[in-house]
């Protein structure tokens, strides 16, 4: 309990020497005032952006399409990886192209989406699920091929069915998988997600931090980059992370 | 399993085959003129495109611009990451401290540092650089950190009763324990590395390959995007296959470690 104390403390003492050296900095610096606003004027910027509304709408725009995309990968992307990855055929034949489809990233196919879907919703929507699905598809498929043939065997010997198997060894032993790229699809989809609304220019964090970007709105700009930085800290630390301890934890896939 | 190099040819086969599938739906889409070409030309109109841009020499600048931009990036942010995030690692009243400082700036990551570094440092090389570092530098610091802290004790203890100093401590024990983090750390900061250096390269340079698919799509040049897109798809698996799991098959063999998926 004393240590928790400890770090605490250390906490303040770091962010009160920040704040400080920053508003030092910005007062004293010999550069224009949108170069490094003072932490006092992020803070006001919080507080206008709150009162004329227009933060909870971005900040609401930016997370309802996250939480498509991640409805998306679990419902619709880790089936496919799963069935994909039942057969050896079709495993076999789909990796190859998982494997680049997944490499390339969701902002590379962002201007294909232009003039495909033109300047809007869609196009960031595509954008953002397709970041999201093929690395929750790839690793369920990795998962599942990952799985020691021997326990398949073992399974079968004892005489266990096609269903058995899938639902006892293979299900279980991807899981961890799973979990991994459910975290890591939507990690890319949060930042292709601000790419996308930076480039598309409808609404959402992205576009804010972009749009104050040419009106020297910096102290905006900040805010912004906090707002994004702990939303994704929320996301991770307290969902993405537990779901994929849990797994690992569950079924004892790691040896420390 | 078959060796030699008729196991290589089937593997090869094997891998091509579903390319040179989607190869053919993508043909006879084209073919059978539903769509207008603005919106997808047919291969052998991308293929031409791609060597006429491998001949003027266009495309090669567009990829030595990336590549260049990625590798400069690392040999700055992974010395100064992985030295920095040893020496955190190793005081254990800061490290609980900076840990989840590094894991926010880690959230960050990547593009969201675009409006800044193009306000701090206008357009071209180094705002992309000033993103890239800011990408790469906190994956891999809090990953080290992470690799060193996550040493058993015990491995520190019987090193010290057998007489070891701090500096067999540190090089023969926390050092290669954290190596199998610092190489994932260093993995992933590539993958995101890249990601954002595509992004970045779109809005806040005119070289590069994200350069040039976001030009070509305000002219409407589909064909030019997808020789683009591919260029991108090649490297990432080129850097993977020839860079990224060398390094880490090199490190589970060095040191007996089943790299964790993190």
């Amino acid at each position: 309990m004393e240590r928790h104390w400890e770090i605490v403390s250390t906490w303040v003492l770091i962010l009160a020497a920040t704040i400080a050296a920053w508003s030092l900095g910005a007062a004293t610096l010999p550069v224009p005032d949108y170069f490094l606003p003072p932490p006092s004027a992020v803070l006001s910027a919080f507080v206008e952006l709150i009162a004329k509304g227009m933060l909870p709408i971005f900040v609401a725009e930016s997370l309802r399409r996250i939480v498509l995309a991640a409805l998306l990968g679990l419902f619709v992307g880790v089936p496919i990886g799963l069935l994909l990855g039942v057969s050896r055929v079709t495993a076999d034949f789909a990796y190859p192209v998982l494997n680049f489809f997944q490499s390339v990233s969701g902002i590379a196919w962002l201007p294909l989406m232009l003039i495909w879907f033109g300047f809007g919703e869609r196009t960031i929507l595509v954008a953002v699920n397709y970041t999201v699905l093929f690395p929750v598809i790839f690793n369920a498929l990795l998962g599942i091929r990952s799985v020691p043939q021997i326990y398949v065997n073992a399974l079968r010997t004892l005489g266990a069915s096609r269903w058995r198997i899938v639902r006892d060894v293979l299900l279980p032993g991807a899981l961890p998988n799973i979990a991994m790229g459910v975290r890591l699809g939507l990690a890319y989809g949060w930042r292709a997600l601000i790419a996308a609304e930076m480039l598309v220019g409808a609404n959402g964090l992205g576009f804010m931090i972009f749009n104050a970007q040419t009106f020297h709105l910096t102290a905006r700009i900040m805010l912004g980059m906090g707002i994004i930085g702990a939303l994704w800290v929320v996301l991770d630390y307290f969902l993405l992370r537990p779901l994929e301890e849990a797994t690992i934890a569950r079924w004892g896939m790691v040896q420390r | 399993m078959m060796h030699g190099w008729r196991g290589d040819l089937l593997a090869v086969g094997r891998g091509a085959a579903p390319f040179a599938l989607i190869l053919i739906a993508w043909a006879l889409v084209t073919r059978a003129n539903v769509l207008p070409a603005m919106f997808l030309p047919p291969p052998a109109d991308v293929a031409r495109t791609g060597w006429d841009m491998l001949k003027d020499g266009s495309l090669w600048t567009n990829i030595g611009a990336s590549v260049g931009r990625v590798l400069v990036s690392l040999v700055i942010s992974v010395p100064l990451a992985v030295g920095l995030g040893i020496f955190v690692g190793l005081r254990r009243r800061l490290s609980p401290v900076f840990e989840p400082i590094a894991g926010f700036f880690n959230s960050l990551s990547g593009i969201a540092w675009l409006p800044l570094a193009v306000t701090w440092f206008g357009l071209g090389w180094v705002s992309v650089i000033f993103i890239m570092f800011n990408t790469i530098f906190f994956l891999v610091f809090y990953n080290t950190l992470v690799g060193v802290r996550s040493v058993p004790r015990i491995f520190e203890h019987a090193v010290r009763t057998l007489g070891g100093s701090r500096r067999h401590i540190i090089f023969q024990v926390l050092i290669p324990g954290a190596m199998p983090n610092i190489v994932t750390g260093i993995r992933m900061s590539i993958g995101f590395g890249w990601r954002a250096l595509i992004a970045a390269e779109m809005i806040a340079t005119s070289t590069g390959l994200g350069f040039l698919i976001y030009n070509a799509s305000n002219f409407h040049q589909t064909d030019t995007i997808l020789v683009g897109i591919v260029t991108i798809g090649i490297l990432w698996l080129l850097t993977d296959r020839l860079v990224l799991q060398p390094i880490e098959r090199w490190t589970v063999e060095r040191w007996g470690l089943v790299s964790s998926s993190r």
